[in-house]
């Protein structure tokens, strides 16, 4: 029997890019299905990594072109697994591919954009502005192509982008398309999606505007963001002069996520970074329950707790409110004794990472543990995952793992072939 | 500087914390969540975060001396939102009944009412030998339903006079050393000790510490109704002496006396008030609180105690005869019952709070009403 | 190579041909030496490409400059074999038309000078011949724990064989020693029974894996493909060749000793978590001093670690043995109480049941605090005197034992070494040495493990602490020795569930290696690329800069101090390139001649106020960033005219003066971060870059010509907003400074 020797990666984020590119350079075809319109997944939102604070735009660029002169991997954006069936060596993966409605004819220049008269709220941007229907989804989009978002599109009876367009780029008949993939194993990287931060009612998150979540405060701070880079507070758009971290906004918390997300410490401690280095006066206050640094981070941790504007409190903030034109954070301050109202411009809730598995018709396929993170013992032979699918993890471990998942991918496929 | 403790693990208390109610006290991870969450912890040195930790390292005597176990009102604001499933506010209510305990004197008096047969079995044995010595065993069996032939009022007068002797002094005793223990171990006062107690008498006649909790806030009502039935059977109590000794009216006196009304209207209220909150620990409150066996049995105790001298009084009035006596000699039980073991049971907590709450505003470390 | 044929495709469309005088262009292209020259207006289109195909059928066109859109798109478009064909991309649409103004003088100036840039590229670049040759495949794997024998068996999972090696007369590592093991699997709450026995036995039983204890590495030389280790396997020496390398080493613990007071090596029932190991598998736990049964353990997290003055850094794992230990003490006597005094708790993602679980244990007590001091009681216990934290008060805790958590060191470092002072990317010792120039400082460095026989150091050059980690969040595994792949605690402090996910990943790299390796092909970053850089020997003059300043020692010197190549470590940064005064190292598709000849190329108004600024940018960064500009319709000065480079690392000095004589009034460097938090994928392109500007500065103070003409700036991918003000400033400044005197000599 003829054994497919394909790997079929579900999810184009970081972790999954790893394990197409890395399995495809040591020689084995790799199927990408992301679900976005373009690659990148999650770290595509982010302003910088830690611990270098360094753009995730620049790995990814190096990752998009090892993905163009590389013929063995390929690509469905938009695009989702709905069923899996089959065994190690002999999969088949249904996939839908919703329709783009832009095709490969598109040369990215942007007239249709100025042709389209419908907003939409910017979900890269967490809402915080306004796309046309028909956009780029962000600056190093991968495909560089714009994508139409069909709930909010007018159809043929518009038409606007379609005579803009001088590429004949534009179909608005497009359909969704349903396609069967084969493979021989595969790896799920299908990542996270933040906690919804509206669920934590004494969080404030949903009612009081200069409360954001921690990815919005990404957003906030990318030059390709809502505010252009510049640290504003929604409500009326003032430089944000004070601010407090609200670490485990959601983690660690059994009425919420029961895990810790592992990475929020170090992604609040980044962003004291960026507030600091845009709006230098700004006092920072950081509340937290432990501070996890693990590792080498703790250079990091070090540099920040020697700003003397940046204050590490011990205590878990559990009561925001609006206070005039401010927000006010309690916490109690345990090493010091009392409790704590600091009033500031600005609060970032630390919103924890939820497996993008929980809710997913993959879970009839893939084994998960309570949390709906992907085990590893016990798993069905064939399937592995990577990166956030897992445990939560950071960027580089999520790489780490992803590697090793495409070697586990390999092996499966070696396995069929002996 | 005082000596520094010296901590040798003393898994026994953490035991019997748990034992009592308090099996949630080790999944606490000092978070501090509830200090926050709490509407009615100061700033200063806010509660119960710093208690769980307490209790989690065994630290009994600390925890006895401790005034802020005493602030809680258990409204569990602090268990709803408290992300670990720790539940303080039930382990508090359990600290609170260890206090008792602990600064009770004398001290095997408090181990009784652990055991609410042998509590009861102490007043039932003693009315029986008294009623017994006297030879009021069998019921009166002429005329119209007199209690008074059954157990003589002197002898009731006796019995109780001593026993409300005894409890008092045990149990200003027992508040006497949580009052010291608390001194030496808390925070510098500022203000004085009578307007302080006053200003906390006058809070307490409105309750209105229990109006700022949010997760368990309906509880006011019932709790406010129980105190001021026992403030109003305790007037009563005084009045039906002073009608007996000084112009001499004997019973019965008609319903329409307003020592009467006062005495029924109490009677009425401690009824509806305990079954308030028996109802409000039995409801679903969204919250998974527990409640102590400690606390359960007074509850009980209290709603035993009114339903009786209601029961006393109906069937006295309805003139059913056969099961008058036993009634009034149940209910004669339940009174004694609540007196006595008054220092050491769930309603001691009216003093050790009253105290602490008072200390509270002695330190300024008391939250605005 | 046949004769070569030039044909130049210029896209007329984005705006293109609405910005610009489209046959002014064509005349520009032709006059540089263009064979065909033809205009579409969608390029991109199948009818497009198809016009090139034809034209390479009909025409022989060999050489293929499309100037259209950026290089980073449309490259399935224009994807023509690069064995065949020369391709050359010229950005006139996000590097001209949408971030100038429309139909200016200078707009079609900067057009036209691109055309002649993208032209003269293509005629000197030439198609690469790649180096294929047999390869050994087979792995060595360094180091017998958790790490290495995962590597070796997840590698001959893959197909692979596999030498294994270890110091110990057994295998298994720290693992072996463990008496159980932290969760590893859903609901991470319970300990679990060790089961590296079971991994021994099946690293024994495949016979793709060639175990070899009791065994050191002597030295390992080569290339990925073809390393050369001499083992001494038990004191006989023995010879083995291999493609990769795996380095899984592991970890040694901190030295109790060094931490003066914690009473270790005073006080006997102070241990530390390594010997609690060890006290727990003997059985019931009781006091080293008397034997007595321990009923009270106090357990000190952060003994050393996150500590300047010892291991600056967070182990990781500790938070996760203590937990675990204190269930030792717990199993062994019920009545027993474990205390763990931390400073954060340290317990990520899943791990926090784990430490719900401990937590919920009755008998441990957890604390955040600061460790203040141990003294014995009389009885043989010991009071541990902590500031607990969590109370607001200072207690002593009475301990039978009280357990060490201390850290983790990597294995690489030598013995005497402090992890918070070592040399800089070679652990060693600083000699001085006397030299034609005076007496220089040097590091020597001390080999402890990989003994490779590289001109740069005989092991992994290290990041800090001691380990050899990558820097790059993205990719963990880039370091800098090509083909040698570091794993485990060896590179940075985890535990073995994430060792052996790192064992994996490694096995992967190594696979990956010597599959491009074998295709004649460049790893990571430049993956796929197949050219090499080549050497004119016979011009060296031994100046060993090209050998010194590779980011990845891919040059060793003979006696005299010529380069010996070993292509295959090559990650084709041109680094070399740039370091040659002799201009003696090129590539066939980028050579100092090419950037010379597209210098020279460009057209320059002397008449003109206006600076004439070349701008060398890096491809990865700048150029993307630059384009980004363009998405975003940015506009900035026309003054630049930008040439890319694969790093700024390739910039060779003669490039200034050519560019200098030719007329240009400055030149901007536009590169990565350097420093501790370099961005550069090839470690150190943009460093070297400045620090060679930093020479050519003081020769053109030399020359009376103002060094502020040529400066280098640090650009992030993201960072296209600050292009404008960057450019803008850097042409005022010139403006400023006055003509380049050298301008139409």
């Amino acid at each position: 029997m003829a054994e497919n020797k394909d790997i079929l990666v579900i999810g184009g984020g970081i972790s999954g890019l790893t394990t197409a590119i890395e399995a495809a350079e040591a020689g084995y075809n790799a199927t990408i299905v992301e679900r976005n319109p373009y690659l990148g997944g999650r770290v595509a939102q982010l302003f910088k990594y830690f611990p270098k604070l360094c753009p995730p735009y620049c790995g990814l660029e190096i990752n998009f072109k090892r993905i163009k002169t590389n013929p063995r991997i390929t690509f469905y954006t938009g695009a989702e697994v709905e069923n899996i069936g089959g065994n190690e060596g002999d999969f088949t993966a249904s996939v839908k591919v919703n329709a783009r409605k832009v095709n490969e004819k598109c040369t990215a220049c942007n007239a249709c954009v100025e042709a389209c008269p419908v907003e939409r709220p910017n979900d890269f941007n967490f809402g915080m502005d306004t796309t046309k229907a028909i956009y780029l989804p962000h600056d190093l989009a991968f495909p560089m192509r714009y994508v139409i978002d069909s709930s909010v599109c007018k159809g043929s009876e518009c038409n606007k982008c379609k005579e803009a367009c001088k590429y004949d780029a534009i179909d608005l008949d497009m359909q969704d398309k349903a396609v069967e993939i084969n493979v021989g194993s595969i790896v799920t990287a299908t990542g996270w999606n933040p906690y919804d931060a509206t669920k934590m009612d004494n969080l404030g998150f949903g009612k009081i505007k200069d409360v954001v979540t921690n990815m919005m405060m990404e957003r906030l701070s990318a030059p390709n963001g809502p505010t252009k880079g510049a640290i504003k507070r929604p409500s009326d758009g003032k430089d944000v002069q004070s601010i407090a971290f609200v670490q485990c906004a959601g983690s660690r918390d059994e009425n919420h996520l029961p895990y810790c997300s592992a990475i929020c410490c170090m992604a609040s401690l980044k962003q004291a970074t960026y507030i600091r280095e845009k709006n230098p006066e700004s006092d920072v206050y950081i509340f937290y329950i432990d501070l996890r640094a693990p590792g080498k981070y703790e250079d990091f941790l070090n540099k920040i707790d020697a700003d003397e504007k940046v204050k590490l409190i011990k205590g878990k903030v559990a009561k925001i409110e609006q206070d005039g034109d401010g927000v006010v954070v309690t916490a109690e301050d345990v090493i010091g004794g009392g409790k704590i109202n600091q009033k500031v411009d600005m609060v970032v809730l630390a919103a924890g990472m939820e497996s993008a598995l929980k809710g997913s018709n993959l879970l009839s396929t893939i084994k998960t543990e309570e949390s709906d993170f992907a085990v590893s013992e016990g798993q069905t032979e064939g399937i592995y995952a990577a990166g956030v699918a897992s445990r939560p993890n950071d960027v580089t471990t999520s790489v780490q793992g992803a590697t090793g998942a495409a070697l586990k991918g390999i092996q499966s496929l070696v396995r069929r072939s002996e | 500087m005082a000596e520094e403790t010296i901590i040798t693990p003393d898994l026994n208390f953490v035991r019997s914390l748990k034992g009592a109610g308090a099996e949630t006290l080790k999944k606490c991870y000092q978070c501090a969540t509830c200090s926050v969450v709490c509407p009615i912890s100061p700033d200063d040195k806010p509660f119960p975060r710093k208690e769980m930790v307490m209790a989690q390292w065994g630290m009994k005597q600390e925890l006895a001396a401790d005034p802020d176990v005493w602030l809680c009102h258990n409204c569990n604001d602090c268990s709803k939102y408290c992300p670990r499933g720790a539940r303080p506010g039930d382990v508090l209510s359990v600290m609170r009944q260890k206090a008792i305990e602990e600064n009770a004197v004398p001290g095997f008096m408090g181990k009784i009412v652990r055991n609410p047969f042998l509590a009861l079995l102490i007043p039932i044995i003693l009315f029986l030998a008294v009623l017994g010595s006297t030879g009021h065993l069998k019921a009166p069996g002429e005329g119209a339903i007199e209690y008074s032939n059954f157990m003589p009022v002197t002898y009731i007068e006796i019995i109780f006079m001593s026993a409300v002797g005894l409890a008092g002094i045990t149990y200003l005793v027992s508040l006497m050393k949580f009052w010291k223990t608390m001194g030496s171990n808390g925070a510098a006062t500022s203000k004085g000790f009578v307007p302080s107690l006053i200003a906390t008498l006058v809070e307490l006649i409105s309750h209105k510490r229990f109006a700022k909790c949010e997760a368990n806030g309906d509880r006011r009502i019932g709790h406010l109704l129980v105190l001021y039935a026992f403030i109003g059977l305790a007037i009563t109590t005084i009045w039906i002496t002073y009608y007996y000794y000084v112009p001499h009216i004997e019973t019965h006196i008609p319903l329409s006396d307003p020592m009467k009304w006062l005495g029924n209207g109490s009677a009425a209220a401690l009824i509806i008030g305990s079954l308030i909150l028996v109802a409000n620990r039995m409801k679903d409150k969204g919250i998974d609180t527990i409640s102590s066996s400690f606390d359960w049995t007074f509850l009980i105790m209290i709603v035993l105690l009114a339903i009786s001298g209601i029961a006393t009084e109906a069937v006295r009035l309805a003139g059913i005869k056969s099961i008058a006596y036993p009634v009034y000699f149940v209910h004669l039980v339940f009174v004694f019952y609540t007196i006595v073991y008054f220092p050491y049971s769930k309603l001691a907590h009216m003093g050790y709070r009253a105290l602490a709450i008072t200390y509270a505003k002695m330190a300024d470390r008391d939250v605005q009403l | 190579m046949s004769e070569s044929k030039l044909g130049l495709y210029i896209c007329t469309d984005c705006g293109i041909g609405d910005s610009l005088n489209v046959e002014d262009l064509q005349n520009a292209g032709k006059a540089k030496g263009a064979a065909v020259i033809k205009t579409n207006p969608f390029l991109c289109s199948q009818e497009g490409v198809q016009v090139i195909k034809d034209d390479i059928n009909n025409e022989g066109v060999n050489k293929i400059v499309i100037a259209a859109c950026s290089q980073r798109v449309n490259t399935d478009a224009f994807e023509f074999d690069p064995l065949k064909y020369v391709v050359e991309r010229v950005n006139l649409r996000e590097h001209v038309v949408w971030c100038q103004p429309p139909n200016t003088d200078e707009t079609q100036a900067m057009g036209e000078d691109y055309i002649r840039l993208g032209v003269v590229r293509a005629m000197k670049s030439e198609c690469p011949v790649p180096k294929i040759t047999d390869i050994n495949r087979d792995i060595l794997v360094v180091g017998g724990g958790v790490t290495g024998l995962t590597a070796a068996l997840e590698a001959a999972k893959a197909g692979s064989k596999v030498i294994l090696t270890e110091k110990q007369a057994e295998l298994g590592g720290w693992a072996r020693k463990m008496h159980k093991v932290t969760p590893t699997k859903p609901p991470f709450t319970e300990l679990e029974k060790p089961v590296i026995g079971n991994k021994i036995d099946e690293v024994n039983a495949n016979d793709n894996i060639k175990v070899y204890t009791g065994t050191t590495i002597k030295s390992i030389a080569g290339e990925p493909g073809m390393y050369k280790a001499t083992l001494d396997v038990n004191g006989s020496e023995e010879t083995v060749e291999m493609g990769a390398v795996i380095l899984a080493t592991g970890w040694q613990p901190y030295d109790a000793a060094k931490l003066d007071n914690y009473g270790y090596g005073k006080i006997k029932n102070v241990i530390t978590n390594v010997e609690m190991e060890e006290l727990a598998a003997k059985g019931k736990l009781v006091r080293p001093s008397d034997g007595k049964d321990a009923k009270s353990v106090v357990f000190i997290q952060c003994a050393g670690q996150r500590d300047d003055k010892h291991v600056p850094y967070c182990s990781s794992v500790c938070c996760n043995v203590s937990l675990k230990q204190a269930m030792y003490v717990r199993e062994s006597n019920p009545d027993a109480g474990a205390y763990i005094i931390y400073k954060d708790m340290r317990t990520p993602g899943l791990y926090e049941n784990f430490y719900k679980a401990a937590q919920d244990d009755e008998g441990i007590f957890l604390a955040k605090g600061e460790f203040l001091g141990v003294e014995e009681a009389g009885d043989g216990s010991v009071l541990v005197e902590v500031d607990n934290q969590l109370l607001g008060k200072k207690v002593k805790i009475q301990a039978d034992i009280v357990v060490l958590a201390t850290g983790m060191v990597t294995s690489l470092m030598p013995e005497g070494f402090d992890v918070n002072n070592l040399t800089p990317e070679y652990v060693g010792n600083i000699v001085r040495k006397e030299t034609q120039d005076g007496v220089i400082e040097e590091i020597e460095a001390v080999p402890t493990t990989l003994n490779l026989a590289y001109r740069q150091g005989p092991e992994m050059p290290h990041l800090n602490y001691g380990f050899p980690d990558s820097h790059f969040i993205c990719f963990p595994y880039e370091t800098r020795r090509t083909g040698i792949y570091a794993a485990g605690a060896v590179r940075h402090p985890m535990d073995s569930v994430q060792s052996a996910a790192d064992a994996a990943g490694a096995a992967l790299k190594a696979i990956q290696c010597l599959e491009l390796t074998a295709q004649g092909k460049a790893v990571h970053p430049r993956s796929g690329d197949q050219t090499f850089p080549e050497f004119r020997l016979e011009s060296c003059t031994q100046c060993r800069r090209c050998t010194v300043e590779c980011p990845f020692g891919v040059l060793d010197e003979d006696e005299k101090g010529t380069p010996k190549e070993h292509p295959y470590r090559c990650r084709r940064c041109g680094t070399c390139m740039g370091a040659c005064p002799q201009r003696i190292i090129n590539f066939k598709n980028y050579s100092i001649d090419m950037i010379s000849s597209m210098m020279k190329s460009v057209e320059i108004d002397d008449e003109s106020e206006e600076p004439f600024i070349i701008g060398l940018i890096c491809e990865n960064d700048a150029y993307p960033a630059l384009d980004m500009a363009g998405q975003n319709r940015i506009q900035y000065s026309p003054n630049f005219r930008f040439i890319t480079l694969r790093c700024l690392g390739g910039t060779n000095l003669v490039w200034v003066a050519d560019a200098l004589s030719k007329g240009v009034d400055g030149i901007l460097l536009i590169g990565c971060k350097y420093g501790d938090d370099y961005q550069c994928h090839f470690v150190k392109g943009s460093q070297m870059a400045n620090e060679r500007l930093g020479k050519v500065q003081e020769t053109l103070d030399r020359l009376m010509l103002e060094s502020d003409r040529i400066q280098q700036v640090q650009l992030g991918i993201n960072e296209w907003d600050k292009l404008p003000e960057i450019l803008n400033e850097f042409s005022d400044e010139l403006k400023d400074l006055g003509p380049n005197p050298y301008k139409g000599f």
